[in-house]
């Protein structure tokens, strides 16, 4: 025993390095971004010379920030109907497909999950020539059906696990014991569904709320979205304030986390 | 085609079941047919035209191994399979074009199925809620439920704070709540330990009874079906080979595979070698000559195939060479209460004895087998062996 303890040591501490570089490389630039966005400086320098709030007060200023709000606003709006639709398509396409061995089934999970894989930035190019093509102005609706392409197969994931795990015999009661297949819908599958559900909620909320290839193409002046704001923000002015802006998105994400963690055990439903 | 149905199917509704409204009758007392009914999966077919009835406030049981097509046929009476060809008939009418709710069917699954978000009361509310019972008349049913199955005191728990045989009796509690015509027990005893589940096979028993309610009981195992049935359906290969009380099927099997299914049997092959009356003299291929009754035709020479249960035959530690018994070796013999175990090796096959014990089992050797007096052991024709 303490023999091949002695042995793997060296493997070890070499798992312990690679994990601790694997987290620095993630975590290192978020707590510089929360670092810079207390700095008193007038640029994007790191390390800060002083700290100060005054960046975030400028954030919410509404006179200031006027344009940031409303592309947060829009931002915020879009996530909402994003997460909204993808949960309601996700939920049907799970149900559909998730029982099913047959070829279709596959697939059609196939098909939903593609978004995963697809170059966000061809994808983005390809909505908007589509949208195009069908001469449809870019609009607040095709700003959300295109996020709902992206964050659908995030759904799907998680509400499409949590349908596989329903009893077919729990199904089969409720048809048997009189149920119509809407009342075996609302009071048995989505009661059991629901943690899947809310997960895959918060995460096409979220995956939405941070998009860039698909916002880039579609969003227009009216639909001035968050994450191209802060981009255009940083080009013209390296404005401090989208240091700040990145502060209150990650604390709002990792509260969320945290919520639908404590609520749904989000985080073993994404590693499922 | 038969196909399961889906996820998807379940959740779409029927014009069916818009149409029809719940049986509304009490649940003593109907007659279940099954008429040629035929199920295939793709090529292979699952259940291969059986014709059964189910007597009123009879437990019919549906032994088989997996795979026979027991189940298939159940879910068939409960509408969950298409039959492909053949119909369901309850009280004399066909139930084929109805949904599973609309059948007036209840079931109890292996695995209970019940409804993991609702308290117990709320499982057996469920059927009443969905055919728009009054609430008064809900809550009233739902206490009598769960008071005939003796879980009066468990309405507010949850499934998963209850036992197995406490889950069991709720399924039963929900299931009869709604009084279905025909009861369908789905391997109910499966998912139990063994020294609970005769005496939930004894409760249910008594509860079916209570009720007066016909019921069909899908099983693999022979107790279970021996202890629980009224009469037992044994299937192999998608057909019913016998259909006969439990005392019946174990002592006339109908078929070989019926005597190797129900009970232990020693097969023993041989010629036929005189017949009288209804005795035929056997040659046996061990080397005995033994004289066996039977209801079936034989003729001289033809090849027999005789199933001897454990208790028709009979060790004869130091008996002389007879005529009507062969040689063997007695490996082992097992003190059983108050009978004897013999595990027996004569040539190139194993037999296996029951007999009563008296004093100490005898030990291993050289031995001499024979018929026990008045032994019926089955004969079937060596063409039916499988």
């Amino acid at each position: 025993m303490s023999r091949f303890a002695a042995r793997d040591k060296p493997l070890a501490l070499l798992i312990l390095a690679l994990a601790a570089i694997g987290l620095l490389i993630l975590i290192g630039p978020v707590l510089i971004v929360l670092l810079t966005s207390f700095t008193t400086s007038q640029a994007l320098r790191f390390p800060p010379p002083g700290l100060t709030l005054r960046w975030y007060a400028d954030l919410f200023d509404p006179a200031r920030s006027a344009q940031i709000h409303v592309a947060a606003g829009n931002s915020l709006a879009v996530a909402a109907c994003t997460a909204a639709l993808s949960t309601a398509l996700a939920t049907g396409a799970a149900l559909a497909i998730s029982r099913s061995r047959a070829t279709w089934a596959r697939m059609a999970e196939g098909g939903f999950m593609a978004p995963l894989v697809l170059p966000g930035i061809a994808y983005g190019l390809a909505t908007l020539m589509f949208f195009s093509w069908l001469r449809q102005p870019p609009s607040f609706g095709l700003l959300v059906a295109g996020h709902a392409m992206i964050a659908t197969p995030f759904a799907l994931r998680t509400i499409g696990a949590s349908a596989a795990g329903l009893d077919p015999a729990l199904l089969e009661s409720s048809a048997i014991l009189g149920a119509s297949p809407w009342r075996t819908f609302r009071r048995v599958v989505l009661p059991l569904i629901m943690p899947g559900v809310a997960a895959g909620a918060f995460l096409a909320f979220v995956s939405s709320l941070d998009n860039v290839p698909v916002s880039l193409f579609l969003s227009s002046a009216e639909t001035d979205m968050l994450p191209i704001r802060m981009w255009g923000m940083m080009e013209t002015s390296l404005d401090v304030r989208v240091a700040a802006a990145s502060g209150v998105l990650v604390a709002v994400a990792f509260l969320l986390l945290v919520v639908m963690d404590r609520a749904v055990g989000l985080v073993r439903r994404m590693a499922g | 085609m038969a196909e399961l149905l889906s996820l998807a199917q379940l959740l779409l509704p029927t014009s069916a079941m818009l149409k029809t409204s719940p049986i509304e009758t009490s649940t003593a007392g109907h007659r279940l047919d099954m008429d040629g009914i035929r199920v295939r999966y793709g090529s292979a077919t699952a259940v291969d035209g059986v014709t059964l009835t189910v007597e009123p406030g009879e437990i019919l049981a549906l032994l088989g191994p997996s795979g026979c097509g027991k189940t298939t046929l159940l879910r068939t009476v409960a509408g969950f399979i298409r039959a492909d060809a053949g119909r369901v008939l309850v009280d004399g009418r066909p139930i084929d074009h109805l949904p599973p709710g609309g059948r007036g069917v209840g079931i109890v699954f292996q695995s209970y199925a019940l409804f993991p978000h609702m308290t117990a009361a709320q499982n057996v509310a469920y059927g009443l809620e969905a055919r728009g019972r009054p609430k008064a008349e809900i809550v009233r049913r739902v206490e009598a439920a769960l008071a005939a199955v003796r879980m009066e005191a468990f309405g507010e728990r949850r499934p998963r704070a209850l036992s197995g045989g406490q889950q069991q009796r709720v399924a039963l509690a929900r299931a009869l709540a709604t009084e279905p015509r025909i009861l369908l027990l789905d391997e109910p005893f499966a998912a139990l330990d063994r020294a609970l589940r005769l005496d939930l096979q004894l409760e249910i028993k008594r509860i079916q009874r209570r009720f007066g309610v016909t019921a069909v009981l899908v099983t693999h195992d022979q107790d279970e079906a021996m202890s629980m049935a009224d009469r037992m359906a044994v299937m192999n290969r998608g057909q019913v080979e016998q259909v006969a009380a439990p005392a019946e099927v174990y002592d006339t099997p109908a078929t070989p595979f019926v005597a190797g299914f129900v009970g232990t049997s020693n097969r023993l092959h041989g010629k036929i070698e005189a017949r009288q009356g209804e005795d035929y003299r056997i040659r046996l291929d061990v080397g005995a000559t033994v004289t066996v009754p039977s209801q079936r035709g034989f003729a001289l020479g033809e090849r027999v195939l005789l199933s001897a249960r454990p208790e028709h035959l009979m060790l004869h530690p130091d008996a002389p060479e007879t005529a009507g018994s062969w040689p063997a070796r007695l490996r082992l013999s097992l003190p059983l209460g108050p009978a004897l175990v013999h595990d027996v090796e004569a040539g190139n096959t194993e037999l296996k004895l029951h007999q009563a014990r008296h004093g100490a089992p005898p030990s291993p050797g050289p031995v001499r087998i024979g018929l026990s007096p008045g032994a019926r052991p089955a004969l079937f024709p060596v063409g039916d062996a499988t």
